[in-house]
């Protein structure tokens, strides 16, 4: 029996009389690469929101691990191993990129409610900082303030975020929006790159980047599932050709 | 005891509708220009003075009103245009601002008006006393002021919810932006909106100069109960202005009456059980 | 440390041990009000500068230091050794009330704040039976602890800058240890920081309990400084200039709301001596420094020095 690493039920989120996400189910297998496709406004950031705490569901449950965590806020979801990428990047301008990562490794630690002794005195907070801005490929950037760093860097940045807070889920919403092709590339072979122990659900809207990292496919359109499958599957479906290059 | 409790009721609702005159203006420049007026009480009390020497010019209670209100009108227009506008949608910024505007406004009224207690004259007609069903006596000009308050308090709901302006300001509170797209002129309904926000300020005044008296330091003390007032019913919200005057002005009334070293403690009971519950207020939206 | 840096340093410290010796009574009696003031608006400024929430209450927690601290020496005869942490902990506790306020954002907790302001104030002034009411508490002792006694203006100015400068140093470690950069990134974005597992609810709270109980410590050197204490202490312009002081020497920093506090205070002593309106002054720095110098006196220096740096 593989474990189920996210289980959502029946999710929704209605807003005034409109319904972003209305009656999605979703199950991702531990380890999954799953991507979820969809037109703008089906309902994908929305779900997001949903499974990651930032919003609280109208209807609906959310498990991790076979936990549920419905009525966990999203600080707790955290702690208990989902990750997250914003689709507007969400990073600490006025901080140093060393500053943001050491933010995210101390987020889910009980140091950061220390007031009596300074940051520098945590050496290996430090270097796992500059760690994981390295294998991003900002190590150099490291004492910049993210205000004066490009744009690409901070979607960068923001990726790295995500991965220093030790996640078991990953969530990335279109991790490569905005980026110009190389910087597309190195994005999607980082994602490519993370290890199996990490299950990972992206948003994307490139559907070549979403096919070549997906294991499985689930397509929303109008706050509803119309799919799920293999990406090869999925590409050749009538109704996704429809919704995507046809109304979408 | 029940005529007691009586007439403290009237006294609350009387001041509800002197406080939702001021809070209506304020709430309605936050939801539809996102605009924090902490000058709103130095409106009021230069309102009330220029009306005071209105009246003393005239003998008309009529002309102080509408020359206090008509004043803080203008007035208010080159602040906004010139000051406010300055600050965006920075609500530190626009605080510290006004209440820097509403010091200068404060000396400014010292210098002229003084420091007494001055009394807005009432007309004559409203001077005495109506009897109220129990046998009880309550001063008329007070007893007016809560038919004046109703009376503005459907005139403005009416031209809220009625009317086709109205329908414009209350979809630019919900949507600024896409009111713009309609192409219909934002910049001058936020003028409209504020003028009319500082002359019910201005009138304020006026109308409280006459039983409140005017003072120093009274536009912070009445700034305040209309920020209490626009707390409890939500930014925004001309309901919520109307429900959050009337707790208001009961809470004082009773207060002052019942335990009155503590009266602005009684203020703070409802925030504090709102900041549990409805940090938002009542009819306040997410914004 | 660069050179310039520490000559800075050097010249300040001289400067400030030699002052009384210098100035007389009237310089050591400012300066002692900027350092109080100025240790006012760094409590306000861990809220600002630090976490982005702009609280405009502070004289109240102020003010209930002082007021304590009056009252138990004055009306009850309790030493300095008990009063003043008894003072530090009324404001303290208020502020465990008040931190209720941090369940709201933006505008809503300006609000609130100046709303609970209020409550104090008026507390101060119509309770009179208790705190005396616009006459306040009079003929508040100096400070004495042990056999130890303040005797003079002079030797408070230096229990006061020795306080100050502890002050400072303790702030330094606080804004730059973990809860601190916490605190920064709250105000850099809220929502991140609650994605990262911070519960930034509880992390404001902290704070603003935190920067109660500095503007209390600093009530308690107030009501020692001026022997008597009333409502004005808890008054709204005391809490939106303590905001100035902050603002207008730079917010985010550790001097910057002591500099701010030597501007506003130096400028309205000055002023007052020609001109009565000095309410009107005061507002009128208000309007200047919004619409000219936001970032302060220290973010000015710092435009001007990457100005001159870029001439070269």
């Amino acid at each position: 029996m593989i474990e189920k690493a996210i289980e959502a039920k029946d999710l929704a989120k209605v807003f005034g009389g409109l319904a972003a996400v209305d009656g999605v189910s979703l199950e991702v297998a531990a380890g999954e690469r799953r991507v979820l496709i969809g037109p703008n406004g089906a309902g994908k950031t929305t779900l997001f929101h949903c499974i990651t705490g930032t919003l609280h569901p109208t209807r609906g449950s959310v498990s991790l691990f076979g936990r549920d965590v419905t009525r966990e806020p999203e600080h707790r979801r955290t702690a208990l191993g989902m990750g997250r990428t914003f689709q507007i990047t969400n990073v600490f301008a006025d901080l140093t990129l060393v500053e943001n990562l050491a933010l995210a490794i101390v987020g889910t630690d009980r140091r950061k409610w220390v007031l009596h002794r300074k940051v520098e005195n945590y050496p290996d907070v430090r270097s796992q900082a500059l760690e994981g801005l390295e294998a991003v490929g900002l190590a150099d950037r490291a004492f910049v303030p993210v205000r004066l760093v490009s744009y690409g860097e901070r979607r960068q940045l923001e990726l790295a975020l995500a991965l220093n807070t030790r996640p078991k889920v990953l969530f990335l919403d279109e991790p490569c929006a905005g980026l110009s092709p190389s910087e597309r590339l190195r994005i999607a072979r980082m994602i490519a790159a993370l290890p199996r122990d990490i299950t990972v659900v992206m948003i994307e809207h490139d559907m070549d980047v979403a096919l070549g990292l997906a294991d499985r496919v689930t397509v929303l359109h109008q706050g509803k599932v119309i799919l799920e499958g293999a990406p090869e599957a999925v590409r050749a479906n009538a109704e996704v050709r429809d919704v995507y290059f046809g109304h979408g | 005891m029940l005529t007691g409790a009586v007439l403290q009721a009237v006294n609350g609702i009387s001041l509800a509708a002197l406080l939702f005159l001021l809070a209506s203006g304020f709430t309605l420049s936050f939801g539809l220009m996102r605009v924090v007026n902490m000058a709103h009480g130095a409106y009021y009390l230069l309102g009330g003075y220029v009306g005071l020497s209105v009246a003393q010019k005239t003998g008309s209670f009529t002309l102080a009103i509408l020359g206090g209100g008509a004043a803080i009108a203008v007035i208010g227009f080159f602040i906004d245009r010139f000051l406010i506008r300055r600050t965006g949608e920075n609500h530190l910024a626009q605080v510290l601002l006004t209440v820097g505007v509403a010091f200068v406004m404060g000396d400014v009224a010292l210098h002229f008006w003084g420091g007494d207690n001055l009394k807005v004259p009432v007309p004559m007609f409203l001077r005495g006393a109506v009897e109220l069903p129990g046998g009880l006596y309550y001063p008329s000009f007070r007893f007016a002021l809560i038919l004046f308050g109703i009376a503005a308090g459907l005139a403005l709901w009416v031209l809220y919810r009625r009317t086709q302006i109205g329908a414009v300001v209350r979809a630019g509170v919900d949507d600024r932006e896409q009111v713009n797209a309609t192409g219909i002129n934002v910049d001058r309904l936020f003028v409209l909106v504020s003028a009319l926000a500082s002359f019910l300020a201005g009138m304020a005044g006026v109308v409280g100069g006459a039983f409140l008296t005017l003072y120093p330091g009274a536009e912070w003390e009445i700034l305040v109960y209309a920020l209490v007032v626009v707390i409890v019913g939500g930014l925004g919200s001309l309901e919520g202005a109307m429900i959050g005057a009337l707790i208001v002005g009961l809470l004082d009334a009773y207060g002052r009456w019942l335990l009155p070293e503590f009266s602005y403690f009684v203020l703070f009971g409802p925030i504090a059980v709102l900041m549990l519950f409805r940090p938002r207020g009542l009819f306040g939206r997410e914004h | 440390m660069s050179a310039p840096r520490a000559l800075f340093i050097l010249i300040a410290v001289v400067a400030a041990i030699a002052l009384p010796y210098v100035g007389g009574p009237f310089w050591t009696g400012l300066v002692t009000q900027m350092y109080i003031f100025g240790l006012l608006a760094l409590s306000v400024d861990l809220l600002l500068g630090q976490a982005g929430l702009f609280s405009l209450t502070h004289a109240s927690f102020f003010a209930v230091s002082a007021y304590t601290v009056a009252i138990l020496q004055v009306r009850y005869g309790v030493p300095t050794v008990l009063a003043a942490p008894a003072g530090i902990l009324a404001g303290s506790l208020l502020g465990l009330v008040f931190g209720l306020s941090v369940r709201t954002r933006g505008v809503y907790f300006i609000l609130i704040t100046i709303a609970f302001g209020y409550v104090i104030w008026g507390v101060a002034v119509r309770w009179s039976s208790f705190t005396g009411g616009d006459n306040g508490v009079t003929n508040v002792p100096f400070p004495s602890v042990g056999g130890f006694e303040i005797a003079s203006h002079t030797q408070y100015y230096y229990l006061v800058l020795a306080v100050i400068v502890l002050c400072g140093l303790g702030y330094r470690v606080l804004i730059r240890s973990p809860f601190g950069l916490g605190l920064r990134g709250i105000k850099g974005s809220e929502t991140r920081m609650k994605s990262l597992g911070y519960r930034t609810d509880m992390h404001l709270y902290a704070a603003f309990v935190l920067s109660a109980a500095i503007a209390s410590l600093a009530g308690v050197l107030y009501v020692y400084y001026n022997r008597f204490v009333n409502p004005v202490a808890s008054s709204f312009p005391i809490s939106v200039e303590a905001a100035l002081m902050a603002i207008v020497g730079g917010t985010g920093t550790i001097v910057g709301p002591f500099i701010g506090a030597g501007v506003v205070l130096g400028l309205r002593n000055w002023v007052s001596s020609f001109f009565e309106m000095h309410h009107a002054i005061m507002g009128a720095v208000f309007i200047a420094t919004v619409l000219w110098a936001p970032d302060g006196l220290v973010g000015l220096a710092g435009r001007l020095r990457s100005r001159f740096s870029k001439k070269k």
